[in-house]
Parts: structure tokens; sequence; C-alpha cells
């Protein structure tokens, strides 16, 4: 019997005509229905820049703050239970949860335009504990490369424990690899990453690409 | 720097290794063939729970914080330091009844045996009270004693209750989300979860509600009460309604059985009245409670008796409010288990602030409300198994000042469950006759 990865609950499955006359293998789904409910996509009327779930496609404030331009695109809004699976996933480090938004990936990036993906990396110190890059983690055999390199620096205050000032004022925690100029040079490149929070992380991100004389930087969170 | 009495019995994941004698370590996935096992919750890990950095990691017992190949779990084996009493600590005041003193007797002996145990005693027979005596002897030798419940709930009622009976005793409670840090005590009171932090640690395990949600399909927690006993230890299971398994073992004389079929006032059970009302669930969602409930109610308002509503998802409070405030009945609450302000509704309720709750299933057991009567609202449902249902009957009449009181329980069919829980309720009650139980 199969469970839903985040409930744990019996997944109930139920073949549908068109299934059966396709008459191929059928992939039962990773999650249950109520627990595909607790997440919120963002739909049409998003931010321009940011992609934050808005009323109007206008530029929001924070993005109206912000002199270097990103376009990100996210696929879910960052509300309690999105929290809650985050809390789950990366802090606590149930790996198992990727499957939760592998397929919503997968959809997505399919669906943009890009030539190389990049993935937001972790600190070494964090490889070690956590024992896997919650981004990575999402890709479903997607081509990705690790063109950023993360400088270990003294992690007093992790991240998510700033507000938004502290935020602001990161220093630039990124290097590029040595082939990041032979693969970025002149194409299109999409930054994934877990969550937009200020757009401070990914846009230094975006500063040490442009470096690579790439065509392009865009971006995906899959929240906001 | 940490106490070396936090590792008595324990296992505990440490940065490093501690600077105490007789610490031994062990890591905390051990490879025993082919498999990784957890050595926490000792259940065998699948193959996709391998991480990219190539360490292994445990999800059964994930909420406990997650236990990888890298850590390390750190024990020293339970000495237990507590003093030997020259008398009983028991400073209880309260009488055993003849048939409970039998009981207790019978437990006494299987105890001292360190035989595993099962008390199999109705709803409001007293069984906390009944195993007071075999308690008593065992904290006077200095054993280490669990009182160990799959609910937080009944953990919460019990620990001042143990605290008035064995004040010279130091007791401490643990449960999922609290706050208090641990500490080494001769009684602990906790969550079956948390029995998992032990190892060889109890000479004598009290299980409450033992065939409860979720100890009952949980191979996981039935194995954290055989690694949290010593070797040399044993275990008592208190239960109204044993379920099938348990049956099963006494029948084969795997477990010794103690039987109380009446309650302690001596009254019987309340048995389960059976009302079919057709289509109550589709009249719920257009217009209301149908008018035989509402009577009942209102009847329960005159009466000026307070009750509990038993409804089966979590899904139906909002409708049954909503259907009580349209026919102007107010003075209670709703509850379910991922409530935040589920304690204080349930200690107003005992306070007598509120007149009724409408509640799912979490009430049915380990709850006292004095002269409560109880609906069940689709007692057909199969969230309300058997053992739910006598459960629930049995938080009816339970102090001696008014020992009887009505549960009816409204269905739109009168199923195989339904039948079975009023078929237990005649049997004890019969086997409580035989004893000179009154109704």
């Amino acid at each position: 019997m199969t469970v839903c990865v985040w409930c744990q609950r019996p997944l109930k499955t139920s073949l549908t005509l068109a299934q059966f006359w396709r008459w191929g293998p059928v992939t039962p789904p990773d999650i249950c229905a109520p627990c595909q409910k607790r997440l919120t996509p963002i739909g049409d009327q998003h931010c321009p820049q940011c992609g934050r779930q808005q009323m109007t496609c206008q530029l929001c404030q924070d993005c109206q703050r912000w002199d270097q331009p990103l376009v990100n695109r996210a696929l879910y809004c960052y509300d309690a239970e999105m929290k809650a699976y985050m809390q789950q996933y990366k802090f606590q480090g149930d790996y198992a949860l990727r499957r939760v938004l592998q397929r919503a990936l997968a959809t997505a990036l399919t669906q943009l335009t890009y030539d190389i993906l990049v993935p937001i990396p972790i600190a070494q110190s964090t490889w070690q504990s956590r024992g896997f890059n919650q981004v990575t983690g999402w890709l479903t055999g997607q081509a990705y490369y690790q063109v950023l390199q993360v400088i270990d620096q003294d992690k007093a205050t992790p991240q998510s424990a700033k507000n938004r000032t502290q935020r602001l004022l990161t220093p630039q925690p990124f290097t590029l690899a040595s082939q990041a100029k032979d693969l970025c040079h002149g194409q299109r490149v999409l930054l994934l990453d877990d969550v937009y929070t200020t757009g401070r992380t990914l846009r230094h991100a975006a500063t040490q690409i442009n470096l690579t004389g790439a065509k392009a930087v865009t971006s995906l969170t899959l929240a906001r | 720097m940490i106490e070396d009495d936090v590792l008595f019995g324990r296992q505990v994941p440490l940065e490093g290794p501690p600077q105490l004698p007789n610490v031994v370590a062990q890591p905390a996935i051990k490879r025993v063939g082919q498999r990784q096992q957890c050595q926490r919750c000792w259940q065998w890990l699948r193959p996709q729970d391998q991480l990219p950095n190539g360490t292994w990691y445990c999800r059964q017992c994930l909420q406990m914080g997650r236990l990888t190949s890298q850590h390390k779990l750190y024990t020293i084996s339970e000495p237990n330091r507590f003093s030997m009493l020259a008398k009983s600590p028991l400073t209880w005041s309260g009488q055993l009844s003849a048939q409970q003193w039998t009981a207790a007797q019978d437990v006494m002996t299987q105890m001292r045996a360190q035989h595993n145990h099962l008390l199999w005693a109705v709803t409001g027979a007293g069984k906390t009270e009944i195993v007071y005596p075999a308690l008593a002897w065992a904290l006077q030798r200095g054993w280490r004693v669990a009182w160990a419940s799959p609910r937080v709930d009944v953990c919460l009622e019990l620990a001042p209750r143990l605290r008035q009976a064995f004040q010279a005793i130091t007791q401490t409670v643990l449960y999922g989300d609290q706050l208090e840090p641990y500490r080494y005590c001769q009684l602990t009171i906790c969550t079956t979860h948390q029995l998992l932090r032990f190892k060889a640690a109890f000479d004598w395990v009290i299980v409450d509600e033992v065939d409860a949600f979720p100890l009952a399909m949980s191979p996981l927690l039935q194995e954290a009460i055989q690694h949290a006993q010593k070797a040399s230890g044993s275990h008592l299971y208190l239960t109204a309604t044993p379920d099938e398994r348990l049956q099963r073992q006494v029948a084969r004389h795997q477990l010794t059985v103690t039987y109380v079929p009446l309650r302690y006032h001596g009254h019987l059970l309340p048995q389960i009245q059976v009302q079919v009302t057709w289509q109550w669930r589709r009249r719920l969602q257009r217009r209301g409670l149908p008018a035989v409930i509402l009577r009942q109610i209102q009847h329960f308002l005159t009466e000026r008796r307070p009750f509990l509503i038993f409804v089966p998802h979590v899904a139906d409070l909002v409708l049954v409010e909503r259907a009580l405030k349209l026919a102007g009945i107010s003075g209670g609450a709703t509850v379910h288990a991922s409530d935040p302000e589920r304690q204080a509704k349930v200690q107003a309720m005992r306070d007598q602030q509120l007149t009724f709750l409408v509640t799912t299933t979490i009430l049915e057991r380990g709850v006292t409300f004095p002269g409560i009567a109880v609906l069940i609202l689709g007692g057909d449902d199969p969230i309300f198994s058997t053992a739910a249902l006598v459960q629930i009957a049995g938080r009816v009449g339970r102090s001696s000042q008014d020992p009887t009181g009505s549960v009816i329980c409204y269905c739109q069919t009168h199923t195989q469950t339904i039948r079975a829980a009023r078929g237990m309720i005649a049997r004890l009650n019969w086997q409580g006759k035989r004893q000179g139980g009154q109704p």
C-alpha cells in the first residue's frame, strides 16, 4: 500500500478511463489530494519582477525599491503551509519530502525558456550536516550546472533568522567556478532557489553570472 | 557540560563524547547484513532513505530530531540511583472497593513475578487507583517506573493525580512539544513516543489506554515499550477495550489478565441507545440538525445537564456549530485535535463554564466530566470503531453521585460495529450483574 509522502496517510488512487485506455504504466501521485490543496499556487496575477501573488500586475513595493531588476517566477505563496513544508524538508532534513514538489517543478521548467540551469549552492558545512542540497533535490534528471560556489563564512545567524534590513546587508556569498565563463557566455541562464524573500541572494548570484557574459539571467523559486 | 543522570537509561545524540565515566556510545544507524537499522526506533530503513552525501537517515522517528549515520547515541546503563524507603510512599487517602482490592492484589502478584500483565477494567472502574498498591510497592524498593500513554491528554490529566498520590517521589512529565528540560526521576509519566528515547531504563512500564491510536497500529511504538524496559523488567497494560491482538494473546496464555467488569461505584455501564435518523448528513448540510436531535438537546438544556456531541470528522464541526446557532442554542464550543485552544476548552468544560462540547473522537477516552450525557452523530461512520463507541459510552455516569445518563447514537444504518459495541457493553454488564452490580 502506498502512503502520502507528506501526511503518511494511505493514498487512495483510482484508475481513470483515460489512464486505462492509454495502456501504459500508471504512476501513482506522491501526495494525497488534501495535501495538494495545502499549498497555494501563484496564478497569473503576480508582480512582473519578483513573482509575488497580488491583485494587480504592477510592480510591487519591494521591487520598486530595488535598483537592480531581476525577473523571477515563483510557483507557490510562502504562507504558513509552505513554511511548515520548508521546516520539515530543509531544517528537519526530511529528504523524502522532495517528492512533494518535484512534479510541479518539472512542469514549470518545461514552460520556461532557458539554456542552462544553475541551482543556488549551499555551504560545505551545511552540506555536511544536512546531507543534501534542498534545491537540487527537487530536480528529476534535468541537466544543471554548479556554476556558483559558496565562500565559507562563519554563519553566526542563519539567513532565515534575519530581518529585512539585515538580509539586505548580506555581503556577496558566491564566487564563480573555474569553468563558469565557458558555460555561461552568451547563454540564457535560469537560477533556481527555494524561497524568494528579499531577493538579495538571487541578485548576488545574478551579479556573478552577469560577469561571465551571459545573455540573460532570470530566476525561478518554489516560493515567494 | 551535562550531568551524568541525563544519560541514565537513555539514548541521547550529542555533539561530542561527554567526559563522563561509563558512557557507552553506539552509531545511531547500524548496518545489519544488507540493511540499515535505526538504533532508536528499531525500524529498518528503506533503500530510498539515503542522502546524496552518502549518509542514511531514519524517517520513522524524524519528529524526535533527525538521526543520521553520522550521529552517535550515548547511554549510561540505568543505576537506579534512588533511595530505598522505609515505608510505603503512597499518600493517597481514598479507599479501594472490595473488587478493586482483589484486582489490585492480582496486579501486585503478577508484577512481583515480573510477568507482563493486562488489566481489563471497564471505563470508570478506577484503573489508576487499582494500580496504586503495586506502584507503591515498586517505588518503595527503588524501582524506576514509567507510566506511558499514547495520548498526551491522558498524561496531562494523570500527572497531578500521581503527584498527589506519591508526594515523596520525584516525578516528571514528558511529551512532544514541552518546554521543560529532561529531569532524571523515579516516576516518569510520558507519551509512548517519548519511550523511544530510553533504553533498558525501567523496571516496570505501565501502558495506559493501550488500544488507543496510534499505539494500536504502530509496530514502532510497540517495540519502544519492549526496549524501554529492562531485560528483567515487565509491563502492565491498562484498557477498557482490548483489541483483537491483545485478546488473542490472552487466549493463548501469552499474557495474564485481570478482569474488572464493574465500575467502582457498583453501577452498570450505560447501554448505547440507537436512533436511526434517515439522511441526517444531508439534512445537516442543507438546513440543520434533524428535529429529533434538536429536541434531545433542548431536553438536556432544560435539565441543565452538560453534554458532549461526537462527530466523525473535523469538517462536521463547522456544520454542527452552524446548525446549533440556527436553532438558537449557545453556550458550547467545538474542539478537535489540532485546535490551539484545545486544553483551555476542555478545562472550561470541566469547570462547567461550557454547557456542551462538539468534538471529534479525541475526547473519546481519558477525560472525565461529572454528570454528562453523550450524543454520537453518525455512529455508523467507520471512524467510530467498536472500541471507540464503548469508550465514548464510558464517559457517562462516572461519578457516584450521578451514575446514570444517556448515550444516544444517531446513525443512518445499524452497523456491525454498533451492534458489536452494544454486545460488548451487554456482556460486561452481565458479568457485572453477577458480581452484584445495580443498573
